[in-house]
């Protein structure tokens, strides 16, 4: 080595003007593709449970001598699937080539209209989950001897409906309405659960961005 | 970020910034990154200056900070593409500064060298008093010069297998 470190740096760094800050506001093109890539990452995540679950349900429903309610889940789960990646295909139609500024405010937007839309389609989608629920407790509890045979022994008097139990069906008419009322609330929860990480990440960085956009322009 | 704050309280010392961010990234992307996340956090934490140091410091303390922080963070997430063994590629960064090849092998050689040792020796290199980079890096001013030292040896050598 010809120079001591120190020479290398002080000729290196000669004439320290033609050091070049970077613009801030076009810096955030790499944390803008992280927030989506993860954003996209977990819709992927979400739609494979969707389809694993929806193979799973039927062949699990089977052993519980409920194939029909199985199959039933499966296929709503199915058409959740179709529908989220038909969802995830319209976030490739976003403008890729506009700032990074402009792009997290689509997806942003994007997002906006897909969860709008969304919990208009969970209205019906959460009490259909519901009544299969119930369908298959229902049908698991009347078998031979089981809960609701029990139950009618020891409350014979109890009122039937086309042999089904008044009770029964005032609980599950109340919990499908419950799910039709409190949809949103439901899905709004989930999607915290879920998503929420990913959800803060992307509202913290266009809050950001949108904070230095007084910066702009002025580190040339 | 006001015009303001940035004019004042960052761009005087946007030189040695540019520097740092330089020491802890391999990339243009990457430099970039750093320098906005390090912009970000002064102005953040503007309010929290008590001015028990110089502003300077509290730049390049949180500077460093911050460097440290995302590339533990890029380290957990593998996206660190070179290793102790490997240079990176050297020109990067789209100053003229960067152009000179015998700076592009010492940055390239202060790469490999530990977070901390990074910080010390561009303090060093910029020729801030041992006890500013005491409390620049936390630490006591005792046994700067002496790591100073050790440092400078490693950076001969790894400039001398690698370049010569």
């Amino acid at each position: 080595m010809k120079n001591s470190i120190e020479a290398i740096w002080k000729e290196g760094f000669l004439n320290e003007s033609t050091l070049v800050a970077p613009r801030i506001n076009d810096l955030y093109n790499q944390k803008s593709m992280h927030v989506v890539d993860r954003m996209k990452r977990m819709f992927r995540i979400n739609l494979v449970v969707m389809l694993v679950m929806s193979v799973i349900f039927p062949v699990m429903y089977y052993f519980l001598g409920v194939l029909w309610q199985g199959l039933a889940a499966s296929l709503l789960l199915l058409a959740t699937a179709w529908y989220t990646r038909r969802q995830m295909a319209s976030i490739g139609t976003l403008d890729q080539g506009a700032t990074s500024f402009d792009y997290l405010s689509s997806v942003d937007r994007w997002l906006k209209e897909v969860l709008l839309k969304n919990e208009k389609i969970v209205r019906f989608l959460y009490p259909l989950y519901f009544l299969i629920a119930i369908s298959t407790i229902w049908s698991t509890f009347n078998r031979p001897r089981g809960v609701a045979w029990s139950l009618q022994q020891k409350y014979p008097h109890s009122i039937l409906v086309d042999n089904l139990s008044m009770l029964a069906l005032i609980v599950g008419a109340v919990g499908t309405l419950g799910m039709f009322y409190f949809s949103r609330k439901i899905y709004r929860f989930d999607l915290r659960l879920m998503f929420g990480g990913v959800f803060r990440k992307l509202k913290s960085t266009i809050a950001e961005m949108e904070e230095l956009r007084g910066a702009n322009s002025l580190t040339r | 970020m006001s015009n303001d704050f940035y004019q004042l309280s960052i761009l005087p010392y946007a030189a040695i910034l540019i520097k740092i961010c330089r020491a802890y990234t391999s990339s243009q992307e990457d430099f970039e990154d750093y320098y906005q996340e390090v912009c970000l956090q002064v102005y953040r934490s503007r309010e929290s200056f008590r001015e028990q140091c110089k502003w300077s410091t509290w730049v390049y303390r949180i500077s460093l900070n911050v460097c440290l922080t995302l590339l533990k963070k890029k380290q957990r997430n593998g996206q660190i593409y070179f290793t102790s063994d490997v240079l990176p590629e050297t020109s990067s960064a789209q100053n003229s500064a960067f152009e000179s090849e015998p700076l592009n092998q010492l940055y390239a050689a202060i790469r490999r060298l530990s977070e901390v040792d990074r910080a010390l020796i561009i303090l060093y290199l910029e020729e801030k008093p041992y006890q500013e980079i005491a409390d620049i890096l936390g630490t006591s001013a005792n046994n700067i010069a002496v790591r100073i030292n050790r440092i400078k040896e490693r950076l001969k050598k790894i400039m001398d297998e690698k370049f010569n």
